[in-house]
């Protein structure tokens, strides 16, 4: 993307995100007592502050891309296929919703087990014989270290649980 | 207590087997992640950070140093061979270090990066032994309206210097004072951004959010472009570097390493900068300077001095202030914290055994950098053989479990993942990912020096400008505003000259 597409869009982005948080978020989600003495002193006004000033941050990112010569050619891509890379991190978000998922289900050494794997297989690794062995090698290590040494209690899940 | 009695009492803490051997590890592991390319030295101690729970504060505080120290240099290994930067300090390595690989004379740039290192390195402890603890003194002076103008003044200058621009800069650092408010209000107790979550209500998790912005993002833009990390790695080749070419060098040597602690010394700028100052200097004052660009030896060291002069400095911010130098000491701050330490002025005070151990570490820590370094470099074909397919895998399991270990928390690692795609998004739109750390941490320090300021005052805002410590803050943050924004007027300018030149 070129430096100018890239300065209008994060500064339309800023603007709605302002006008998001001091429209909607902030009368919504953040409360503050009636009994306040002072505005500044009101759990309202920083995040009322940091939003306006996010806008105005926004509006700068605009004014400032007027200037910035406009692009005439496409910048190169940094992959071949970008349909490929789109699809690749689409599948990469629904292996962390999976993971998220089966964590308290499943115990995290055998989600992270398949989580190793499934991320192995879809950046092609070039070696799967390592990425399996390691996939399952791993986590039980991690799994020695965190709960029998740091003492932290890691999910069991509720079907097979390690000693 | 005396200087000798401080001494003692830091030796009392950390002379023994198991911090020596933090710190030895600390310095493998470091150089090891300095050394994969798309790793990183930040990375290293993102996820080095959760095995330190388990540890005495300064065991683990010691083993997080180590992995700093050992980053910065490991950084320099594939920045001489393949001309791949293991970590952004590196980059100015790969200008005459590459070149010196292109002419079979890897392993003297190698040599020559490991003595500069750790030069610098040795110059730059001293200087934070010397400066920090003075710093410190001063400091306790310091009110609520003199650390909230000091932390202004930090914020500007990291989001001035992070990125490519101030305002991407500035917009970042508002994301993460806008996350530092979710949570429970500081003074009534109110929510903010809770949605009635008790998960929410001490607000997010640091740990998950710097390891979701600094290493999720990494095997995000892996996954985006498997074969970005691909390069060829040359032969460290007979010659070492001698004694004279080193003597030769030390000028530059000594030069860059006050670069980078005078550098690294204001919040902020990084070591990146210090590396490129540093390397101009040399060449603008060297006989060879023709040959600066072709295999120079001196730029070599001229460079990794001006990193790795950074690293020890960016700790005088932190211990003295409380106020992270850079990406690397914010996540540190977070090793104090969990283990119940606040950095900053009182710590000179309440502890100081903690203070001069780290600053005993410190010192052996480049006898142990010269040590790793000098094994690490021979031993680089094995790390650069390390299979992405397996090594990014293995990141994100790490990442999992480091994340969890840190509150028995599942919803931290949703924090995570969340947060790993923000970064993604701030990677792919060239935001800089340092200030929404950096002010997620003085977030509500920020917020609650300021509210604490207005309710002495009864809400005049009068009181941030009350004295010669809050106006030299506010002069410092003009000055950086004025300065960064000149530069980017002047940036755009050239940029349009070179446009119509190009029409033409």
């Amino acid at each position: 993307m070129h430096n100018r597409t890239i300065q209008v869009q994060l500064g339309i982005g800023a603007i709605l995100a302002s006008a998001f948080l001091l429209l909607i978020a902030i009368p919504n989600w953040v409360s503050s007592p009636s009994n306040v003495p002072n505005i500044i002193l009101s759990p309202l006004f920083w995040p009322n502050t940091l939003a306006g000033l996010t806008g105005i941050v926004g509006l700068g990112l605009i004014l400032t891309s007027i200037p910035a010569p406009k692009p005439v050619t496409e910048e190169a891509s940094d992959v071949d296929d970008r349909a490929a890379a789109y699809f690749r991190l689409l599948a990469m978000a629904i292996i962390m919703a999976l993971t998220m998922f089966a964590l308290p289900r499943l115990g995290m050494v055998w989600t992270s087990m398949l989580a190793f794997a499934s991320v192995a297989l879809l950046i092609k690794t070039s070696h799967p014989k390592a990425a399996l062995i390691s996939a399952v090698v791993m986590p039980l290590v991690l799994y020695l270290f965190f709960a029998h040494v740091a003492g932290v209690a890691i999910p069991q899940g509720l079907f097979v649980r390690l000693p | 207590m005396s200087f000798i009695d401080s001494l003692l009492a830091g030796l009392s803490l950390v002379g023994n087997f198991e911090s020596f051997l933090a710190l030895g590890i600390g310095v493998a592991i470091g150089v090891i992640g300095g050394a994969i390319p798309g790793l990183s030295a930040t990375m290293a101690v993102a996820l080095t950070l959760p095995f330190t729970f388990a540890m005495q504060p300064i065991t683990g505080i010691l083993l997080l140093l180590g992995v700093y120290k050992g980053g910065i240099f490991g950084g320099s290994i594939p920045a001489i061979l393949i001309k791949t930067p293991g970590t952004p300090a590196s980059s100015a390595t790969v200008l005459d270090g590459y070149p010196l690989a292109e002419k079979g004379q890897a392993g003297k740039a190698l040599g020559m990066a490991l003595w500069a290192s750790c030069t610098a390195d040795v110059i730059s402890n001293l200087s934070l032994i010397l400066f920090a603890g003075w710093l410190a003194s001063f400091a306790l002076n310091f009110g609520p309206p003199e650390f909230f103008t000091l932390m202004l003044f930090s914020l500007t200058i990291i989001a001035g210097v992070s990125g490519e621009s101030l305002l991407r800069g500035a917009l970042s650092a508002m994301l993460g004072l806008l996350l530092a408010t979710i949570g429970l209000d500081l003074i009534y107790g109110t929510n903010r951004f809770t949605f009635g979550d008790p998960n929410m209500m001490g607000g997010l998790n640091f740990i998950a959010v710097l390891i979701g912005l600094f290493a999720i993002p990494e095997i995000l833009a892996m996954v985006w472009n498997p074969r970005s990390h691909d390069g060829t790695t040359r032969a460290i080749g007979k010659n070492w570097v001698t004694f004279s070419e080193y003597k030769k060098s030390f000028k530059s040597i000594v030069r860059g390493s006050f670069i980078g602690v005078f550098l690294g010394s204001i919040p902020g700028i990084g070591a990146a900068p210090s590396a490129f100052l540093s390397y101009s200097e040399a060449r603008r004052t060297s006989p060879n300077k023709e040959n600066f660009g072709k295999g120079e030896i001196e730029g070599v060291a001229a460079s990794e001095a001006g990193n790795n002069g950074v690293a020890g400095a960016t700790l005088i911010p932190l211990l003295a202030l409380g106020v992270p130098g850079d990406v690397i000491t914010a996540i540190i701050i977070g090793a104090f914290m969990i283990h119940g330490l606040q950095p900053g002025p009182m710590m000179f005070i309440l502890n100081v055994d903690i203070i001069y151990g780290l600053f005993i570490g410190l010192i052996v820590s480049s006898v142990f950098l010269f040590l790793i370094g000098s094994v690490a470099i021979r031993g680089f074909k094995y790390v650069a053989d390390i299979p992405r397919g397996v090594l990014f895998p293995a990141v994100l399991v790490l990442c999992v479990y480091g994340v969890f270990a840190v509150n028995n928390n599942i919803f931290d690692v949703g924090v995570m993942f969340a947060m790993g795609w923000v970064g993604f998004v701030m990677l792919r739109y060239r935001i800089p990912a340092a200030p929404f750390l950096i002010a997620f941490i003085l977030g509500p320090l920020l917020e609650d020096n300021f509210r604490q300021a207005m309710l002495m005052s009864g809400s005049s805002p009068l009181i941030l400008f009350r004295g010669p410590i809050t106006w030299f803050f506010w002069t410092m943050t003009a000055i950086t505003v004025v300065a960064i924004v000149h530069t980017g007027i002047r940036a755009t300018r050239k940029g349009l000259d070179q446009h119509k030149e190009n029409e033409e």
